[in-house]
């Protein structure tokens, strides 16, 4: 069990004078629970889901972003009591990756030269040897060959195996691709480059079904995807917490596939601010009723 | 300009070197109007910004670098079947008359300062004869320099529908007791009636070593002249690559890496001259500079009058890794004849903080991140290399340079 705690969260843009916009967002995101976050354009769901990651474009001016740990969350190696509540904000964006924060991004970044299965392999061993870092495991000095670079041609792959070897990991990736009905020769393509859009949110969920985290913030993972690629989508993501158990903060705009990934809990953002919670109920009642409903409901007036 | 050098050199020197070698009356004559030439020539073009000078060439003091005796030198050549991989003095032995021929026929010996002085001094060479119809392997030639300076010529004629792959190495053998070296080396390849040549070359000098290199090829009818020039080592480079396309539909690409750091300089052009028509080009360059290195980059597509329909593209890329680094790239385009497809375009800049974001969300550090990055960001350039060695020395040492990054 891990718990992702966002209290009064508050960021501006990172820049002199730059624009408020996170107001003090609440939410609580417990693994193998699934969350939808709703709210009208700009209203600062996927400004939310970057500060969790350590975007630097924002800078937090309040609040917390905590994770909370369980003993064997990580498998075998036991998480001591001192080091099973972490302030994400302290952060490096890699080391939040390391302790079990995915974020799936509403616009994911396309790297040319950079294979699949390279940058999967590299970030899976880097997952671990951050852990091992993070949690005392005083082996950071045998690490930094690895980290040079590599060995072969990078359109090859790391000749250094790391933690999990060539031949293992491109086994696991075949099954996650199966898995998510995706093409086995995307493994070779360079990360995202060229995918269409579709394409890329499913490589995002691949992505997450790989690094298994604790909790999954998926911002807006359903847009642009064919009524097919929605369901293997679903699919996935209903795999990320039936399986691993993974807590799910998925950030939407439509019914659509909140009819596929049941949500626990509803949440609706307005101008930077969480400001009605609910169950699965509240999504239809916002589509049937759209935001000047929830607004005449908070503020009482429309 | 302070180009004292040609002050200490004589002609007794020069004929020395001729004699040395063997040479027949022609070569030595060659020399010695090149040394005469010295006087009057001035240095290659370099690039200027508003306010800047890039690379001041006149600021060299080749009298201290240029040691015309001291010139020791290691060599590997490797000849594919059906070529002739051969050393000068071999060259002239076997075939005078076509050496003759081709010598001086692409790039001028009194071009500049900077031909001249190589045509004057150099003691070392290859000659690689690639017979009518000949479809070779790869032939590599290996120079290791040993002494103060080294002016080292390649000549390549490639007869009608042969085919050939090429790899030339420059390094420097331990630093030895010089405290700063020069070597220069020019490249001159004759593309025969629909022959297929690609030149590749490593330059990995090391970092006191001052380098001048100048490649050009001139095709014939249907001919392919394609150029991947690298560049990792010496403490300032200088170069070009050009090809003049001067029969109908021939073709060149000319790619382009270089990766400086300290205080590495690289001043590289890439130039074409489109002069018939149905030619095509397509320059690539991407480099990557670090800690205080700088680089400059210009890259001409020439179309002449005569040249319709032209098909030109180029593009350049540097990226900077630090700070206090700088680069300054300029593309451009000539165009004398409309009838041309064309499109150029370079483009300055850091990595891309998104990609970066992207990377380290998925738990990879900055510094691994970026190493992936910069690796990715050459691929393009290593997809076009024809000839594994090549391919695999340059990744080599990205990645050295990569294991030595320290931000
Ligand atoms: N880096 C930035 N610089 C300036 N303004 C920003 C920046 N990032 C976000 N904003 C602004 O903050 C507000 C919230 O943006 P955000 O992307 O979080 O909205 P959203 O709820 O995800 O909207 P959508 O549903 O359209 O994706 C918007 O007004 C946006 O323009
Ligand atoms: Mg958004």
């Amino acid at each position: 069990m891990a718990q992702l705690e966002i209290k009064n969260l508050h960021a501006k843009v990172n820049e002199d004078g730059g624009e408020e916009i996170l107001n003090g967002v609440d939410l609580v995101v417990n693994s193998g629970e699934i969350h939808a976050l709703m709210g009208p354009n700009g209203s600062g769901k996927s400004t939310t889901a970057k500060v969790i990651a350590g975007h630097p474009a924002y800078e937090v001016t309040d609040g917390q972003v905590l994770i909370h740990l369980d003993d064997d969350e990580f498998g075998d190696e036991e998480v001591p009591e001192d080091l099973q509540t972490w302030e994400l904000l302290e952060l490096e964006p890699n080391e939040r990756a390391a302790l079990g924060v995915f974020l799936g991004f509403q616009y994911p970044a396309e790297i040319e030269g950079v294979t699949m299965v390279n940058f999967l392999r590299t970030a899976l061993n880097a997952k671990l040897d951050e852990r091992e870092e993070l949690f005392g495991g005083d082996e950071s000095e045998d690490d930094e060959d690895d980290e040079a670079g590599y060995e072969t041609s990078p359109m090859e792959g790391a000749a250094d195996e790391g933690e999990i070897g060539v031949a293992e990991f491109q086994q696991l990736l075949k099954e996650k691709m199966e898995q998510l009905d995706m093409d086995e020769a995307f493994a070779q393509r360079y990360l995202n480059a060229g995918f269409s859009g579709g394409e890329k949110k499913q490589n995002e969920v691949l992505q997450a079904a790989i690094l298994e985290p604790s909790v999954a913030v998926l911002d807006e993972i359903d847009s642009g995807l064919d009524i097919d690629r929605l369901q293997d989508v679903a699919t996935g993501i209903n795999a990320l917490r039936d399986e691993q158990g993974a807590g799910i903060l998925q950030i939407t705009h439509y019914q659509r596939i909140l009819d596929y990934v049941e949500p626990d809990h509803v949440h609706i953002m307005l101008d930077g601010e969480v400001v009605m919670s609910g169950d699965a109920d509240l999504s239809v009642k916002l589509e049937e009723k759209g935001y000047d409903w929830v607004r005449e409901e908070v503020y009482g007036t429309a | 300009m302070s180009k004292q050098v040609h002050r200490t050199l004589s002609e007794s020197q020069v004929t020395a070197i001729s004699e040395e070698l063997n040479e027949p009356d022609w070569l030595r004559e060659l020399r010695l109007d090149a040394l005469q030439s010295l006087d009057e020539l001035e240095f290659p073009d370099v690039i200027q910004t508003p306010g800047r000078t890039w690379t001041d060439l006149s600021k060299l003091d080749f009298e201290a670098l240029v040691d015309p005796e001291g010139a020791l030198e290691q060599k590997e050549r490797v000849a594919p079947e059906g070529v002739e991989v051969l050393s000068f003095a071999e060259a002239l032995e076997a075939h005078e008359s076509l050496v003759r021929e081709h010598f001086g026929s692409v790039v001028d010996p009194q071009e500049n300062y900077l031909t001249a002085l190589q045509t004057a001094l150099f003691t070392t060479g290859t000659v690689i004869y690639v017979p009518e119809g000949v479809e070779a392997q790869a032939a590599t030639i290996r120079t290791t320099m040993a002494g103060q300076s080294l002016f080292n010529y390649t000549l390549i004629i490639a007869e009608q529908s042969s085919s050939v792959t090429i790899l030339e190495r420059q390094e420097t053998a331990e630093e030895g007791e010089f405290d700063e070296r020069y070597y220069s080396g020019i490249v001159e390849l004759v593309a025969g009636e629909n022959s297929y040549v690609q030149y590749g070359s490593l330059q990995d000098l090391t970092e006191n070593t001052y380098n001048y290199g100048l490649k050009r090829a001139d095709t014939d009818t249907y001919a392919t002249a394609n150029w991947i020039d690298c560049n990792v080592g010496s403490r300032l480079t200088k170069t070009s690559v050009e090809t003049v396309l001067s029969g109908e539909a021939s073709e060149s690409q000319i790619v382009g890496a270089f990766y400086g750091h300290d205080d590495q300089h690289f001043d590289v052009d890439a130039r074409v001259w489109h002069e018939n028509e149905h030619t095509t080009a397509d320059l690539v360059t991407r480099g990557v500079i670090d800690d205080e290195a700088r680089s400059v980059y210009e890259g001409v597509q020439d179309v002449g009058r005569e040249a319709w329909n032209t098909s030109s593209y180029q593009r350049e890329n540097t990226l900077m890794l630090s700070d206090e680094s700088e680069a300054d790239a300029s593309p451009k385009l000539i165009i004398n004849n409309h009838d041309t497809e064309a499109s150029h375009s370079a483009t300055v800049g850091q990595v891309d903080e998104e990609d970066l974001f992207y990377m380290k969300s998925r738990s990879v550090d900055e510094h691994l991140a970026k190493n992936m990055l910069v690796s990715g960001f050459f691929v393009p350039v290593l997809e076009e290399i024809e000839v594994e060695e090549l391919r695999e020395d340059l990744n080599g040492r990205i990645q050295d340079r990569l294991a030595q990054r320290t931000a």
